[in-house]
């Protein structure tokens, strides 16, 4: 599915909006960046609990078209002009993790 | 791709907002070169794990990108503090990065280990109080390393 469907399944508030188009298949969740820089598929949506700036580097490298900010957390300024530069989408989910993950498997999302 | 190219970036220690911008314009300069997905993505790995090890343990460093039609070099070098025990370094889990710097999601002791996963070569020269260099090698062609 695309990421534009994905938010709209998930109803997610989002504070940028990048390609919309894009599609994804694929999942992981951390706030380890290591943990997310050595072990997320390439493509990925990225849920996590992070808000700062560095998010938006390990995206980038990971080619992370979103990121959801889970359990209802909003990202630090700079993360967010980050994402309007890198052209990277990100949203907020008022669910938490395991119930964001949950909802992202329903819709078809593998890790 | 020309016989060596070469990018070299200073990185500033404890500037977390600049953070993975050398790691980023390496990733586009192989991209430019037509390095394959493959390559860049490990590289990618390297680079962004070795530079954030000059922000958070070094006060800084340089890191550099040479890359020839058989290989890439990754070259990560500080005058910081040096580490003790490599061996232990190396450990998955460890780590000696402070709780700041834990909260943001750093320091969970994968830097090093994600580094060797990706290299077909690695080393590691470092002299306490001097300072430590980083190698690491990927090379374009199945057969000429041995990854690890």
């Amino acid at each position: 599915m695309t990421v534009t469907s994905l938010i709209e399944a998930l109803g997610l508030d989002v504070h940028h909006g990048g390609n919309g188009n894009v599609h994804v298949s694929r999942g992981v969740v951390g706030d380890l960046l290591s943990f997310v820089m050595g072990g997320a598929p390439e493509g990925a949506v990225w849920v996590t609990l992070q808000t700062h700036v560095n998010i938006a580097a390990v995206a980038v490298l990971k080619e992370i078209p979103l990121v959801i900010l889970a359990s209802g957390r909003i990202p630090d300024a700079e993360l967010l002009e980050r994402c309007r530069k890198e052209g990277i989408s990100i949203a907020t989910a008022s669910d938490s993790p395991f119930d964001l993950c949950g909802a992202l498997h329903d819709l078809g999302l593998k890790g | 791709m020309d016989s060596r190219y070469e990018v070299e970036f200073k990185v500033r220690g404890d500037d977390f907002l600049a953070a993975g911008e050398a790691s980023n314009q390496i990733k586009e300069t192989l991209i430019m070169l037509g390095v394959p997905s493959p390559i860049s993505r490990r590289a990618s790995v390297i680079t962004y794990e070795a530079e954030m090890n000059l922000v958070i343990h070094s006060g800084g460093g340089i890191l550099r990108a040479i890359i020839t039609p058989e290989k890439l070099t990754i070259e990560a070098k500080d005058q910081g503090p040096g580490i003790p025990d490599l061996d232990l370094a190396m450990r998955e889990g460890f780590s000696t990065a402070s709780d700041k710097v834990r909260e943001m999601g750093f320091g969970a002791g994968m830097g090093l280990p994600n580094i060797k996963r990706n290299s077909d070569c690695l080393q590691i020269d470092s002299l306490i109080g001097k300072g430590t260099i980083l190698t690491a090698t990927v090379f374009f062609h199945q057969g000429e390393g041995n990854r690890g």
